[in-house]
């Protein structure tokens, strides 16, 4: 990449003050000295229009990871998350902001009609060494007030009465759980409309008791997995993006290929063709087994969403896509199995980005059990078939090489047996005396043994 | 983002400028990394992008030779250019966790400011006219922005008759 003069002038200078950056630039001969660099460069946000100028931007404990993350808060559009993309290693990039309507239409007359503007208000070009954006995305503020809402009655469970079931609560109560992290949440619910919303919000997912005229809150589970099923359906009646779409859902349920087009450049290779085939042969066995029970199989499916969030997403898997252009299926999924794996990965997902990985678990096993909610049955069948399917092909795909693999392993085992007995006999070696050598190449043929005078006579 | 408990509650300052034209940007992801975080003043010496009939653009950055394509924003959102307001925030950060610490009731107030803002980007890529459909960036804005509102939308209503 491109490494402008701009940028080695920067290298010399090796992030010194202002003045080192002078005589840097001067030394380099170049004609306009380096502008000192700004200790707060602007930062690139896409914020939702909605949010009204009362919005503050405040630090909440992240309801899966609970360590604090910054919060976009509106006191009537809720609650906003901060998504921050930015450039990959491999590909760098800067922002370049630009002021105004453009640097070519406006010239500089332009400007100088209302030099007061120009001077202190309006915005000058700036360029920024890191290419980050910050989006906020909308965020249901239920996720925010899980951790207190099931946080309390595990510590409880675990430490006096194991089966001492949650207590019901004041909202307040719930609140102070969660502001034991940060002191932000105190400040943000003084805010009337808000609070109103997030006890709502509550009470969405609780069992609610009248005390006086407040209310008692107490989780429900089954009510919190109702809540987080009709969050997976709305995901998944709307067509995933394309790139989601593709990796968790038809490649997930693609069916092994019949057509052997992709082999020959493997085959005359033999070891990257050994190796490809231990791959095919071990994922399959593998997801064999975590498919047979249906709980363990969420658990696999949610590794593999776990690593999309969506900044990994953004990144590429075009190039898992590529090969699977021109060649055959044996079977296509049907249209129902489709929608089965959309709604289980849109559920794995909001599970492993918004939700404590002991609560997801316990949601899994929820959903599960409760087949009248949600059947997952026709999928399971089409993944078993599917799974016999693609052992199959990995069987009939490994079977020429596996032998030879494994005597080659036995060859490397004994070889390595032989040189470390070698080795071993060295280092004797080494540490004999020379005594000892000399000694050992004398002709004892017509001695006696040592042996022979302990003989018991 | 990671930050520590310090991190002060941040207001957003709207822009201070009378004028709204005067506070409009593009920002143009360049496919390149420049070590400067700061106001650059003679930009047209090194910039200076044409735009075509198409929509793409074509500029030439120190001599190579740059395609851009201009990318709305997602209906709903608005870009915002923005700087924290304290001078140098970054000294002051170890001071205001010792003050934090005095007194944990009071969180630390500051602002953002906003500085411009922006209904389109334009990124740019090396020869070529970027492939807008597979830009971290534009995927991050529209498909990720479009995921999460289908996430994480709530009937107000509905939560009431609970």
């Amino acid at each position: 990449m491109a490494r402008t003069r701009l940028s080695s002038a920067k290298g010399k200078k090796g992030g010194g003050t202002a003045e080192k950056t002078n005589t840097a630039t001067t030394t380099t001969a170049t004609k306009h000295p380096l502008p000192t660099e700004s200790p707060n460069p602007p930062k690139v946000f896409i914020l939702p229009t909605k949010a009204t100028a009362a919005a503050r931007i405040v630090t909440l404990p992240n309801p899966r990871y609970s360590k604090p993350t910054r919060y976009l808060v509106c006191p009537e559009a809720g609650f906003f998350e901060f998504t921050k993309i930015s450039a990959p290693k491999t590909a760098p990039r800067s922002w370049l902001l630009e002021s105004a309507s453009g640097t070519v239409e406006k010239p500089q007359a332009d400007e100088e009609e209302n030099p007061a503007i120009s001077s202190n208000d309006g915005f000058d070009v700036h360029i920024t060494k890191g290419a980050e954006l910050y989006v906020a995305s909308p965020l249901d503020p239920l996720f925010l007030l899980l951790p207190a809402l099931a946080a309390g009655a595990g510590q409880e469970s675990k430490s006096t009465q194991a089966s001492k079931k949650r207590l019901f609560l004041f909202s307040d109560d719930h609140f102070d759980a969660l502001s034991r992290s940060t002191n932000h949440v105190s400040e943000i619910l003084t805010w009337p409309d808000l609070r109103l919303s997030l006890e709502l919000r509550m009470a969405a997912v609780c069992d609610t008791v009248d005390a006086g005229d407040e209310q008692m809150f107490r989780l429900n589970e089954s009510k919190l997995l109702d809540e987080i099923l009709t969050k997976a359906r709305r995901m998944a009646e709307h067509a995933f993006p394309k790139s989601m779409e593709e990796k968790f859902v038809s490649k997930a349920l693609e069916a092994p290929i019949l057509g052997i087009r992709s082999q020959p450049t493997a085959v005359p290779e033999p070891d990257p063709a050994t190796a490809k085939s231990r791959e095919g042969s071990s994922t399959p066995v593998e997801s064999a087994d975590s498919q047979s029970t249906i709980p363990s199989l969420a658990t696999s499916a949610s590794s593999l969403s776990e690593a999309s969030t969506p900044a990994t997403t953004a990144s590429s898997d075009s190039a898992a896509n590529a090969d699977s252009g021109d060649v055959v299926n044996a079977m296509s999924a049907p249209e129902e199995a489709i929608k089965l794996q959309r709604l289980r990965v849109a559920f794995n997902f909001i599970c492993s980005s918004y939700i404590a990985p002991s609560l997801a678990e316990l949601l899994k096993s929820h959903c599960v059990a409760a087949k009248d909610k949600v059947d997952f049955g026709p999928l399971d069948d089409y993944l078993v078939k599917l799974t016999k399917m693609r052992n199959d092909a990995a069987a009939a795909r490994t079977s020429d090489y596996s032998r030879k693999r494994g005597m080659d392993e036995e060859e490397d085992e004994r070889a390595e047996k032989r040189r470390k007995k070698e080795e071993e006999d060295k280092v004797k070696k080494a540490n004999q005396s020379r005594g000892v050598k000399k000694l050992a190449k004398v002709n004892t043929t017509g001695m006696k043994k040592m042996s022979d005078f302990f003989k018991k006579k | 983002m990671s930050q520590s408990q310090s991190q002060p509650i941040l207001a957003l300052n709207p822009p201070q400028s009378s004028s709204p034209t005067d506070q409009k940007t593009t920002p143009h992801l360049l496919p390149c990394r420049v070590h400067l975080d700061a106001p650059v003043a003679q930009v047209q010496s090194f910039w200076a992008p044409r735009q075509a009939e198409d929509g793409t653009s074509t500029a030439y950055f120190r001599g190579r030779k740059l395609c851009g394509k201009t990318v709305k924003l997602p209906k709903g959102y608005r870009g915002v250019v923005a700087a924290k307001t304290t001078a140098s925030d970054d000294d002051n950060n170890t001071h205001q966790h010792s003050e934090d610490d005095d007194d944990a009731d009071k969180p630390e107030t500051s602002s953002l400011q906003v500085e411009a803002e922006f209904d389109d980007m334009v990124i740019w890529n090396h020869e070529v006219a970027p492939d807008v459909a597979a830009d971290p960036y534009v995927r991050g804005m529209e498909e990720w922005l479009a995921l999460a509102g289908q996430i994480h939308s709530y009937p107000a209503a509905a939560a009431a008759e609970k």
